[in-house]
């Protein structure tokens, strides 16, 4: 058996009740990749995380964890891997040092880790401060810091920064580099283009339970780019966008000449526009 | 048991998170406090300063079913669905507890504490020692504990708030506390009150009260027992089918 997936989901549906909300879902993770599920709200992204985390049983095809059936997997599973869910809550009544030695205790991590965690979110100072005293973000780094004690193989999260500040976001993102940098993949589910964009290595395109698209960012917005525009902001105030044209692109030589250009700017194809070409909306529609 | 560790530290998860909840920590001192509180003000009535086998009767009966009830049907039960609602057990879930071992580490603490609070209340009513018989009270007070944990527990599984635990909590309290101490004034009551833990509870204390040998009958056995496992069942059932919590 291929050992290097950490993760291989083949054909995985789901169905609730009535709701088909996943639909012949395919892929794998390998160590040190970034992966993401990027989707509207509904897409299906949180149902993805509990089918392949355990805590839900998909209605068909196989997902295999660490080299396990998910149908086969225990409790120790979680020795092994690290979740976030979209609402992992702490203990508030406990202080942050607290927080992380319950688990501390659950996983047999030495002290040691946990000071080592504790300085990699940033929150060595706030130890003995009452959890739910900490600030959003703090709150948030907490959680991470906890999911990540036991040094798990593969990180889950479920939208990890959604609400949170684009400062603390970014101190999040940043966070999850350095642990990708020491070999743990990461799963993680967003409706944030930006964030998928800096952080994943592989994107899924989820629509409506089923993957869309799939490939590096870059991959995708070339794939996607296929009339080249140029956004030209002129010193007349007037603000234009002009597709690459042999006429268009002599106008913008022209005005380049006469120095009439305050700004010009490629108009980059995104992961918001190729949702948007590939599914006909946009990724913030509810 | 390589993983006693995870049992620890639940039990401990549960510990700080309890010894937080002050209604929870008062609870336990409230009646030893409200059985104190009637020894002192009903001692007047009896000889020299003593309680009347009746009144040591009520007041052992009370305490201890009170006692009994607060901390299994409401300091379990409020205990998982605070966790529900902070969205902490699901995190406990997912990080290798297993179900058993949290079962196990959320009553441990409330079961020992209402055993040891029962004698605490046998002390405080001041009854004479040589009425009761310490290997049955004991007995009874584990099994008895035990039925309102395992509720608690089912308790625990249905709420899905700590406002919602009350709601379900407290009825079932009144049941099992009051039908024994009302069963005094009614025969139908009476009868019923044979069937459910707590009676046979009841039907002890009154024994030690008045002086009495209290003779463990077949169907007080049958009661307690057949409640343990009944409770047990449900609780069983209830977890294998969603889990501590729905999806
Ligand atoms: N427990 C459930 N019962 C019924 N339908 C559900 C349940 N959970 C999710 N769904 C439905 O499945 C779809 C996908 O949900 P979800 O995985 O939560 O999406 P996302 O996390 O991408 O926002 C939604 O249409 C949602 O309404
Ligand atoms: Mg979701």
């Amino acid at each position: 058996m291929e050992q290097n997936e950490l993760l291989q989901l083949s054909h995985i549906s789901k169905r609730y009740k009535t709701e088909l909300a996943l639909k012949d879902i395919n892929m794998e993770l390998h160590p040190g990749e970034i992966l993401g599920f990027l989707g509207p709200s509904g897409a299906g992204k949180t149902t993805t995380i509990k089918i392949i985390t355990g805590q839900l049983r998909q209605t068909s095809g196989e997902a295999r964890i660490l080299g396990t059936d998910s149908a086969n997997i225990d409790a120790s599973i979680y020795e092994r891997i690290g979740v976030v869910s979209d609402d992992s809550g702490i203990y508030e009544k406990m202080t942050v040092w607290q927080n992380l030695n319950m688990f501390a205790k659950i996983w047999r991590v030495p002290r040691t880790r946990v000071e080592e965690v504790l300085r990699l979110v940033d929150l060595s100072e706030h130890s003995k401060k009452q959890a739910g005293k900490l600030s959003k973000g703090q709150k948030q780094r907490l959680v991470l810091a906890r999911a990540v004690l036991h040094k798990p193989r593969i990180l889950f999260l479920d939208e990890p920064t959604s609400g949170l500040d684009p400062t603390t976001a970014v101190e999040i993102h940043k966070m999850l580099l350095d642990l990708k940098k020491e070999g743990m993949a990461i799963f993680l589910t967003t409706h944030n283009m930006e964030e998928a964009t800096k952080l994943c290595d592989n994107v899924a395109l989820l629509y409506q339970g089923e993957i869309v698209e799939f490939g590096s960012p870059q991959e995708l917005c070339l794939k996607y780019n296929r009339d080249k525009k140029y956004q030209i902001l002129l010193d007349d105030r007037k603000e234009i966008i002009l597709e690459q044209t042999p006429e268009n692109i002599r106008k913008i030589a022209e005005w380049m000449e006469k120095d009439q250009i305050q700004c010009i700017h490629s108009c980059e194809p995104t992961l918001e526009s190729v949702f948007l070409q590939v599914t006909g909306k946009t990724l913030n529609a509810w | 048991m390589g993983n006693m560790n995870k049992l620890a530290a639940v039990a401990q998860i549960k510990w700080l998170c309890m010894s937080q909840n002050t209604a929870v920590v008062i609870g336990p001192f409230m009646v030893i406090g409200m059985v104190w509180g009637f020894k002192i003000l009903y001692s007047n009535f009896g000889p020299n300063g003593e309680l009347i086998p009746v009144m040591m009767a009520m007041l052992l009966n009370l305490g201890v079913t009170m006692n009994i009830c607060i901390n299994g049907f409401l300091m379990v039960g409020t205990a998982i669905a605070e966790e529900k609602e902070k969205h902490t057990l699901r995190v406990l879930m997912t990080s290798s507890v297993t179900g058993m071992q949290y079962f196990i580490g959320s009553i441990l603490y409330p079961f020992v504490l209402t055993v040891v609070i029962n004698f605490a209340i046998l002390w405080v009513s001041g009854i004479e020692m040589g009425q009761v018989s310490v290997p049955v009270f004991f007995l009874v007070s584990v099994i008895a504990s035990l039925i309102s944990c395992v509720i608690g527990m089912i308790v625990g599984i249905c709420a899905s708030t700590q406002m919602n635990a009350n709601l379900i909590g407290y009825p079932l309290m009144m049941v099992f506390m009051m039908v024994p101490i009302l069963g005094n004034l009614s025969e139908g009551l009476r009868r019923i009150s044979g069937f459910l833990f707590t009676g046979v509870v009841t039907q002890m204390t009154d024994c030690f009260a008045n002086g009495a040998e209290y003779k463990m009958e077949a169907l007080d056995i049958a009661v307690l027992f057949g409640e343990l496992i009944i409770s047990v069942l449900v609780f069983l059932v209830m977890y294998r089918r969603n889990g501590y919590e729905k999806d």
